[in-house]
């Protein structure tokens, strides 16, 4: 089954091609990378995954569904839970609080029960509650329930931000460069909880990823991007022997640092 | 420490007895800031506001000087905000203050009752303004729009005014005015919804300026419906609105053994009514706060793209807290067309909308005390002091031209209230938790 299949997605902002012609496929439960030189238009490609842009040619299928267009809230209503690469958390909230945000489209009160809070809006709050602290006991933030978001350490912000893309429950999850700015341990723990994810709740991942040992260790595929095109796409043992994306990362005055 | 804030309170209840009036209630005022911000121990400082009360009450009820008044939000505020007093403490002498101490001193002087109906209607209204601005982050500067709505909803229905464009038996009697309110929160609801569309597709100052003019649009509206059909009487206005009609309310109180004459009698009743909408409107407003729905209006506020990640859509989720907003407004609308029996357009200014912005910013927005405390400021600001102060320049002064009597500076007060906010106080008098986080990381 495919999860994602992306075919001629074009985005331009002006004269710029921010993303040109890229078809690729992702097949249900694989671990997909996503690598390229800096400005090489992964975001932008997220941005299209996810509704944030429309793709000016080109379409995007989910699980089988035309996706093209959606805007983000419907994207996310189909089941993709994303990250962003500088975080994107809800700081004056407590860390259970922006979990509970992200199970929005799972709570279900109508706004008159919500206003009266009836017996089913607290039932369904509570059920919420619930279900937000073992989702934060998984990810190991659950005794951080009741602090603010913004005073959390950095590495437990990325992992709140992905926890708060599981509470929507995600059948398919972009993580954009979730290694940022992570120490080689905290790395590993990260590969580890990746892998995890996909072993115990079946969800298909998507990453953006700077950090070549994980992004080696980790993926099923990659693709490379560069200069908006796709240039290789492949194993990761394909991907390194492959001679594009040896000259894009290292050679021919290619900007941006390699790994 | 202790033994003082009881000396000075025993003594201001003294004076409140053998001297009351203005100086003793500036005493009284000076005790209760030592008693609110010396170190006692919450059980002497239960026991020493409840004897404030105590001595505010009669103070009120033998002087009738609004200052009392002001003690008396004092120690609203003083229960709401301090730490460690005791749940049911705060409860009893809360519930003490508004439906004892406010009725006695409302006896003694009408006009306390006329200041305790404006800053409840004030209050209901920047309380569904908070929704808008303080959850949802929209700053809506059209708000007094859906007030008016609101009040000629029922203005219209509940006086000779629809026999203009309509066959039947009009005015409608005052019991229908339950009903209108109902049909106000429908009819405000609507109109948020016809602004909120284009207006709501626009963000921060874009929005400020489109909700203003389409603000003022209502406004105008109002003004020119006179003709060619005559709907809404134009700037004349529309006299007398119907009041519900309160023989029962008159009974009850005869068994309490509460003398009301007539014009008492009415004033008790909206402050009653105005009070029992607050706790409705502050209910509403603390459920819809722990809500998905008020949660969506925080996200979209803090962030846009991320709360769309998660689902929740823009338009509607802003329409939604914009609707929520006007319905408030609308409600008090009514009340406020039949508590003054006269509705015409010039209470709808932007200066109204303003006003209740400032009473969420300077209460602190998102809060809900805080927007109960800035209506409660502000109209006493607006209604009271300016006027007391006035009377008194115009009194010790004679010789002083009428250009410079305070109450004409009114809005310079409230823009100087303002700016002094922002720079000692940004978060707001009684800030809430989210807000003051994000403004500690500005």
């Amino acid at each position: 089954m495919k999860a994602l299949e992306v075919q001629g997605a074009t985005k331009r902002f002006g004269g710029l091609v921010a993303v040109n012609n890229v078809s690729l496929t992702v097949n249900q439960g694989e671990i997909f990378s996503v690598i390229g030189p800096n400005g090489a238009g992964k975001t932008t490609f997220f941005n299209l995954l996810t509704g944030i842009y429309a793709p000016d040619e080109g379409r995007i299928f989910l699980f089988g569904k035309d996706i093209t267009g959606f805007p983000p809230d419907r994207v996310a209503k189909e089941g993709v839970g994303r990250t962003f690469q500088n975080i994107r958390l809800f700081g004056a909230m407590t860390v259970l609080e922006n979990l509970l945000v992200g199970m929005h489209v799972h709570i279900r009160v109508p706004y008159f029960h919500a206003l009266f809070r009836t017996p089913l809006a607290q039932r369904e709050e509570r059920r919420a509650k619930e279900e937000a602290e073992r989702l934060l006991a998984y990810v190991g933030l659950l005794h951080r329930k009741d602090e603010l978001a913004k005073n959390l350490p950095y590495g437990e912000q990325r992992k709140l931000e992905i926890a708060r893309a599981l509470a929507l429950k995600p059948r398919l999850l972009l993580l954009d460069e979730p290694a940022a700015g992570m120490n080689p341990k905290e790395t590993e723990e990260l590969q580890a909880f990746i892998q995890r994810l996909r072993a115990e709740l079946g969800i298909t991942v998507v990453l953006i990823e700077h950090d070549m040992r994980l992004v080696m260790r980790i993926s099923d595929r990659i693709a490379v991007l560069e200069y908006g095109s796709k240039i290789a796409e492949g194993t990761p043992e394909e991907v390194r022997k492959n001679p594009r994306v040896i000259e894009a990362y290292l050679g021919k005055g290619a900007a941006g640092g390699a790994a | 420490m202790s033994a003082l804030a009881f000396a000075l309170n025993l003594g201001y209840l003294a004076l409140a007895f053998l001297a009351p009036g203005a100086l003793s209630n500036l005493f009284g005022l000076g005790a209760l800031l030592y008693t609110a911000f010396a170190r006692l121990s919450p059980n002497a400082r239960a026991l020493n506001l409840a004897l404030l009360t105590l001595a505010f009450t009669l103070n009120l009820q033998r002087s009738g000087n609004t200052l009392g008044l002001i003690g008396l939000v004092g120690i609203l505020v003083a229960l709401t905000t301090l730490p460690k007093i005791p749940t049911w403490v705060r409860a009893l002498l809360g519930l003490a203050i508004l439906l004892l101490s406010v009725p006695i001193a409302g006896f003694a002087n009408t006009f306390i009752f006329e200041l305790g109906i404006q800053i409840g209607i004030y209050a209901a209204m920047a309380l569904g303004l908070n929704v808008v601005v303080g959850m949802a982050g929209l700053l809506d500067l059209g708000y007094a729009a859906f007030f008016a709505v609101g009040a000629y909803t029922w203005a219209i229905f509940g006086s000779e005014q629809a026999k203009n464009f309509l066959q039947g038996n009009f005015p409608l009697p005052g019991e229908y005015m339950y009903l209108f309110m109902g049909i106000a929160i429908v009819t405000t609801a609507i109109t948020g919804l016809l602004i909120g569309l284009p207006a709501l597709r626009l963000r921060g100052d874009y929005l400020a300026i489109v909700t203003l003019g389409l603000g003022e649009v209502v406004r105008i509206l109002a003004n020119n419906l006179d003709h060619p059909i005559n709907i809404t009487n134009g700037p004349q206005g529309i006299t007398p609105v119907q009041r519900p009609p309160i023989d029962g309310f008159r009974n009850l109180m005869a068994h309490l053994g509460v003398p009301l004459d007539r014009t008492t009698d009415y004033q008790l009743f909206f402050y009653l009514l105005v009070l029992l909408m607050i706790g409705l409107v502050v209910l509403v407003n603390v459920n819809l706060a722990n809500s998905r729905f008020g949660r969506a209006w925080v996200a979209i506020r803090e962030d846009e793209i991320a709360a769309r990640s998660m689902g929740i859509p823009l338009l509607p989720t802003k329409l939604l807290a914009f609707m929520t907003g006007a319905a408030f407004s609308g409600v008090m609308g009514v009340i406020f067309a039949a508590q003054r029996t006269f509705v015409s357009p010039e209470s709808f200014t932007l200066l109204a909308s303003i006003t209740i912005l400032g009473m969420v910013i300077l209460g602190g927005m998102g809060s809900i005390p805080g927007a109960i405390l800035g209506a409660a400021a502000l109209t006493i600001l607006n209604l009271d002091i300016l006027k007391t102060f006035s009377e008194f320049v115009r009194t010790s002064f004679p010789q002083l031209p009428s250009q410079v009597d305070p109450a004409k500076y009114e809005r310079l007060v409230f823009g100087l209230v303002l700016v002094l906010m922002m720079i000692f106080r940004p978060e707001g008098l009684i800030p809430e938790r989210r807000h003051r986080a994000e403004m500690e990381e500005a």
